[in-house]
């Protein structure tokens, strides 16, 4: 009950953190402060056409925010979510084109390979950088980091070259036919199924880390890879595993925008997913509830950022400033936790 | 002269140094001789200027030294031979050397030049330093001349030495004491920090001696004898005596011509035999760095020895391992205390179904560690970080012996602990070799060794040698 | 190929490898590069359309380079904070003012914001142009560039300050107990990177393109990190490294003028690949300074 209570006091600081710095990010630049939490509120929850919107930022923010949690979580900073996102979309966009579209009768089982074909994807790339790691030494972040910049290129390339559409004008693959897509709520709007199982996936990986033994042996891995040694834990296999469940989640949120919005993969298919859902994951404590809780609301900020846009000339950029300040705001807080908490040696 | 004026330190509720006293003179080597934790490295600290005491003052040649501000006191002349090196592994000898004579940040250096004069003085003292060699890749014994280089490369007249001797052989400890005596003879005030008696015997000229933060004596070391110092260093707290035994059972470990690599892939243990039998516990001795670790880490199964085949360990259950480090192999700090404590308890089917753990049962089960162990914690989600030293190695000890092992390593035990939570953790091991464990007990602490071991040999650069002989080995003899 | 052109791609990436790996030689990696490379181009970029002036830009952004070393210092540095939390937040942070300001103050329509570029030795001297013509494009920043990837590799090796850094990056205690203050190392260390990040932004801007887009960094500064791994923390291999870079980008404006049949994007993914590459065969045997990426406290 206590410790209900005491996440639940820290959920709400958290909201009030961020509006905070919210409020003062107008402020300092020079945003009407009352019209643009109007227009933020009206993007974001005011009716259903807004909560569409939300409910299609938040599920990518979810996964993408999970997949840096759990590594994270191990101890691998894995910064490259963006290409995994990216390798996602491409994964599932190359199955489309070898099974959907030349009609091979796959049935129900059409959209579940797709959504494996894009967590296929992000795990290859994951998995590229955490080799590269485990085997050659090459910094997690620093290669993670290249990868992205490498998925960049290659989707680009995919939609001019191997996955472009079949009438070769755009650069951007044939779009999905309606029937192999997420279901969506509503003909005239975006949001789809796509966002419950992002929830279900959180609800999941909390399962995974916290009561099952292989997820009791990544945080300890996470946090002290020597006591994992020392109590046989192989902390290399630990660490692959994570890395390639995390770049797995990162595909899954690429497949899902595919299967569940875009329908198809194009120039800027990711727009920034993989990064954003890192200081998703940072908010969230790293736990998958809090992450849950994080990517929902920063869903509704980027939707309302959207609606601010138009009357105004900057918007989602602004949401970046509040992510920031709030992570930094986080950073400093536990800077202040630890200088009350000294360590304290001897004194049985 | 150097005058300590009733100084008090505390941390946290720890008394560190109660109101301490006393008076060290130019010309003479000081002991400061006190058991762990009797507040020898506090008192140091502050006479270099590390720590500001609460009350009291430290006066040197007539003025109060700048406490806090170490930089000062080294201008002063005050200057410490940091037990754990402060030099940098990756630079040269010379641009070590280098680095404690630079104090201009624009200045040009030249590593050569700057190094001379230190060099020279090696050159008196009889040591050969190679300059150019990487500092990592020197003897741990040519690393701590460095140490006293750069300390003397200054116009040092104090010099405090804080356990020099941890981490030498006998033959370089003799060497540092000629040493020590010529620095003495040129005028300087030395200080030894010191747990040994017999290291204390042979080298000080005073000695005071610590316990729990009570300057409890200072006498000139004519004036004492080793029984009189064990007296004043331990109190009158009853010595534990355990009684040998002889109704061994059967061998579980045996190790039969093992040899095992180190980190830098020297042989850090060398074709070394013995065998352990249920019942009993085998204390292996000998001074840090000679393949204690490599050896805990071979029978634990970290570490492969060289043939397969030279070590057989005969068990059905886990291995009990005790680490050295508790902070860095036992614990993971920002972890709760439950979750440390099921570091073993992951493996026990009964905190488990299938691949999930059963919640409730492992919330009941370390409660139940923490009350016998009695382990002292708000209860089993404080994060073991504020957890004290004591208590922090009592989850290691409880989680091992938890799980009745019949082999258990245990590797340095009590290092850093109190007597209270030593006399726990002697208890514990004394308790499973009652019930027929095999236990090595790998320590650097001679007492320890000759209190709880039924067997003891001795390990000199990665080899064993056996039998009550062997305690030359450590430079000393039993100090009572 | 131009040399001097080449040179010219070479400058922003080996400006930033240098600061940074003074930075990461005292024990700072900072992930934020990428983030105060572009402050520093959008700074150097505003300052130059209001004042016209290019110099007056440049000196803008090597401040708002150093402003923003010193903020994520005194939260890696001083307090502690971990470094890549810090850096990565420092970079959403520059990406959001830098997008928000440039599409407030100028027109949202126009993508791009036109400056005057840094004049070229051809400008000062004009018969360079018709007798040297391959000196033309040569510039003050670039015999900075080659400059200060001598002068820095002896400032580390040569000068107590280069000393104390360097122990500050390979065991912190070691710095304290030669009466450094490791804090102190580390900020000015990073400060220097921060500046020489700054100047880099400002020469993409007012050296290379002449005008600044959003995010027009596109990532070299995240090139300029592994870079220092590439030249193993030795700022003349660092810089040696850039110039390979240089030449990787350039390539894609070679390869349209000469009508290569290789799509574009893998040039343009070359210098990534390579980059990657290279990590890949240094492997584990590196240089890199011991204490890297840890905070350090001040025991008591």
């Amino acid at each position: 009950m206590k410790k209900v209570l005491s996440s639940g006091i820290g959920a709400v600081a958290g909201l009030a953190l961020v509006m905070f710095f919210l409020v003062l990010t107008f402020m300092i630049f020079g945003q009407p402060v009352g019209a643009s939490l109007k227009a933020m509120y009206v993007g974001s929850v005011a009716d259903w056409n807004a909560w569409s919107k939300t409910l299609v930022k938040m599920t990518p923010l979810i996964l993408t925010g999970l997949g840096a949690g759990v590594a994270w979580r191990a101890g691998m900073y894995n910064i490259g979510g963006e290409g995994q996102f990216i390798l996602g979309g491409v994964g599932s966009a190359w199955l489309a084109k070898m099974v959907v579209f030349p009609n091979l009768a796959l049935g129900g089982l059409t959209l579940p390979a797709l959504l494996l074909a894009s967590m296929a994807g992000g795990a290859v790339w994951s998995g590229i950088a955490a080799w590269l790691y485990l085997k050659r030494g090459v910094d997690v972040v620093i290669g993670t980091i290249l990868l992205n910049f490498i998925a960049k290129y290659l989707i680009e390339w995919t939609i001019n070259g191997p996955l472009q559409e079949a009438k070769h004008q755009l650069p951007q693959s044939d779009a999905l036919p309606q029937a192999a897509m997420l279901m969506r709520f509503d003909r005239q709007h975006d949001a789809n199924i796509g966002v419950f199982i992002a929830v279900i996936v959180a609800v999941g990986i909390a399962i995974c880390l916290f009561a099952t033994a292989s997820g009791y042996r990544l945080r300890v891995v996470g946090a002290s890879p020597s006591a994992a040694r020392a109590n046989l834990i192989p902390s290399q296999r630990v660490q692959m595993m994570a890395m390639l469940l995390s770049g797995a989640l990162c595909g899954l949120a690429g497949g899902l925008d595919y299967v569940g919005v875009s329908g198809q993969i194009g120039i800027g298919f990711s727009q920034q997913w993989g990064f954003l859902g890192i200081p998703v994951a940072l908010l969230g404590g790293l736990h998958p509830l809090g992450i849950l809780a994080s990517g929902a609301f920063f869903g509704m900020l980027f939707a309302g950022s959207e609606q601010m846009a138009r009357s105004s000339a900057v918007g989602t950029t602004l949401i970046y400033v509040v992510q920031a300040a709030v992570v930094l705001a986080v950073v400093f807080a536990r800077g202040i936790e630890r200088k009350v908490l000294p360590q304290v040696e001897a004194e049985p | 002269m150097l005058e300590v004026k009733g100084v008090s330190k505390h941390f946290g509720a720890l008394c560190a140094l109660d109101h301490v006293s006393a008076t060290f003179l130019p010309g003479r080597i000081h002991a400061v001789l006190g058991e762990n934790g009797a507040g020898k490295s506090t008192l140091m600290s502050v006479l270099a200027g590390f720590l500001v005491p609460e009350q009291g003052d430290v006066v040197f040649e007539g003025t109060s030294i700048p406490g806090g501000r170490p930089a000062e006191c080294q201008r002063l002349g005050i200057e410490m031979i940091h037990q754990h090196f402060t030099l940098v592994p990756a630079f040269t000898a010379e641009e070590n050397l280098a680095l404690a004579r630079t104090s201009q940040l624009v200045s040009k250096v030249d590593p050569r030049s700057q190094s001379l004069e230190a060099l020279e003085i090696a050159a008196k003292l009889g040591w050969d330093i190679p300059r150019n060699q990487r500092t990592s890749e020197l003897p741990v014994g040519v690393q701590q001349r460095l140490e006293i280089l750069k300390a003397l490369s200054g116009s040092a007249k104090v010099l405090i030495f804080d356990e020099p001797t941890a981490v030498l052989s006998p033959e370089e400890a003799e060497d540092l004491f000629r040493v020590m005596r010529t620095l003495r003879d040129e005028g300087r005030i030395l200080i030894l920090i010191a747990h040994k008696l017999s290291e204390v015997l042979s080298v000080a000229d005073e000695v005071t001696v610590l316990r729990r933060g009570i300057n409890v004596a200072s006498a000139p070391i004519t004036d004492v004898t080793a029984q009189i110092l064990a007296e004043w260093m331990v109190g009158d707290l009853p010595p534990m005596h355990t009684e040998k035994r002889a109704n061994r059972g059967a061998a579980r470990v045996r190790a039969t011509g093992m040899s095992v690599l180190g980190d830098r892939g020297e042989t850090a243990i060398r074709d070394v035999k013995f065998e352990i039998r249920a019942g009993e516990i085998y204390g292996f001795g000998g001074v840090d760095g000679n393949g204690q670790i490599e050896l805990a880490e071979a029978l634990v199964g970290l570490r492969r020895p060289i043939r397969q085949d030279s070590l057989a360990v005969e068990t059905d259950r886990d291995i009990g391992y005790i680490p050295q480090d508790r902070q860095h192999d036992g614990l993971a700090l920002e972890l709760s205390v439950r979750e440390n404590l099921l570091l073993t308890g992951v493996r026990d089917h009964r905190l488990r179904r299938g691949p999930f753990l059963r919640l409730r049962k492992i919330q009941e089960w370390s409660r139940k560690l923490i009350q016998k162990f009695s382990i002292k914690t708000e209860g089993p989600d404080q994060l073991v970080k504020s957890l004290s030293g004591g208590n922090q190695q009592k989850i290691v000890v409880s989680r091992v012996f938890d799980q009745v092992p019949e082999v258990i390593i245990a590797v340095n035990p009590t290092r850093g602990l109190d007597i209270k939570a030593t006399h726990f953790v002697h208890a514990q091991l004394l308790s499973a070799r009652e019930r027929g464990a095999a236990i090595a007990l790998i320590s650097t602490d001679l007492d320890e060794l000759t209190q709880l071991s039924d067997r003891l040999a001795f390990l000199s650069r990665g080899e064993l040698v056996e039998g009550e002989g062997s305690l030359a080995l450590l430079g000393e003899g039993s100090p009572s | 190929m131009d040399l001097v052109l080449l040179l010219g791609f070479t400058v922003p990436v080996a400006l930033a490898a240098l600061g940074e790996t003074i930075g990461q030689k005292s024990g700072v990696i900072n992930i934020g590069l990428e983030g105060m490379i572009l402050a520093g181009a959008f700074a150097a970029a505003w300052a130059a359309a209001i004042t016209g002036s290019p110099w007056i830009g440049s000196a803008a952004g090597l401040i708002v380079g150093m402003v923003l070393a010193a903020f994520s210092g005194w939260f890696t540095v001083v307090r502690g904070a971990d470094q890549v939390v810090v850096g990565t937040a420092l970079n959403l942070l520059s990406l959001g003012i830098t997008g928000s300001l440039f599409r407030m103050k100028f027109d949202p329509t126009k993508t791009i914001l036109k400056v005057t570029k840094v004049p070229t030795l051809g400008d000062f001297v004009p018969w360079v142009k018709t007798s040297l013509p391959w000196m033309e494009r040569l510039d003050v920043f670039i015999v900075l560039t080659i400059f200060l990837s001598v002068f820095l590799a002896w400032v580390l090796k040569r000068t107590g300050w280069g000393l104390a850094v360097r122990s500050a990056g390979e065991y912190p205690v070691a710095a304290e107990a030669a009466g450094f203050s490791v804090v102190r190392l580390r900020m000015g260390a990073l400060l220097i990177g921060g500046a020489l990040a700054g100047l880099a932004g400002a020469y993409l801007c007012l050296g290379i393109s002449g005008s600044f887009a959003e995010n027009t960094t596109a990532g070299r500064g995240f090139v300029a990190i592994a870079l220092v791994t590439f030249g193993q923390w030795r700022p003349g291999w660092v810089a040696a490294g850039a110039l390979l870079i240089g030449f990787l980008e350039s390539l894609q404006f070679k390869a349209q003028a000469a009508g290569w049949k290789v799509p574009v994007q893998f040039l343009l993914a070359m210098p990534y690949v390579v980059s990657l590459l290279v990590l890949v065969f240094i492997g584990k045997r590196t240089l890199s300074p011991a204490a890297l990426g840890q905070p350090y406290r001040r025991s008591k």
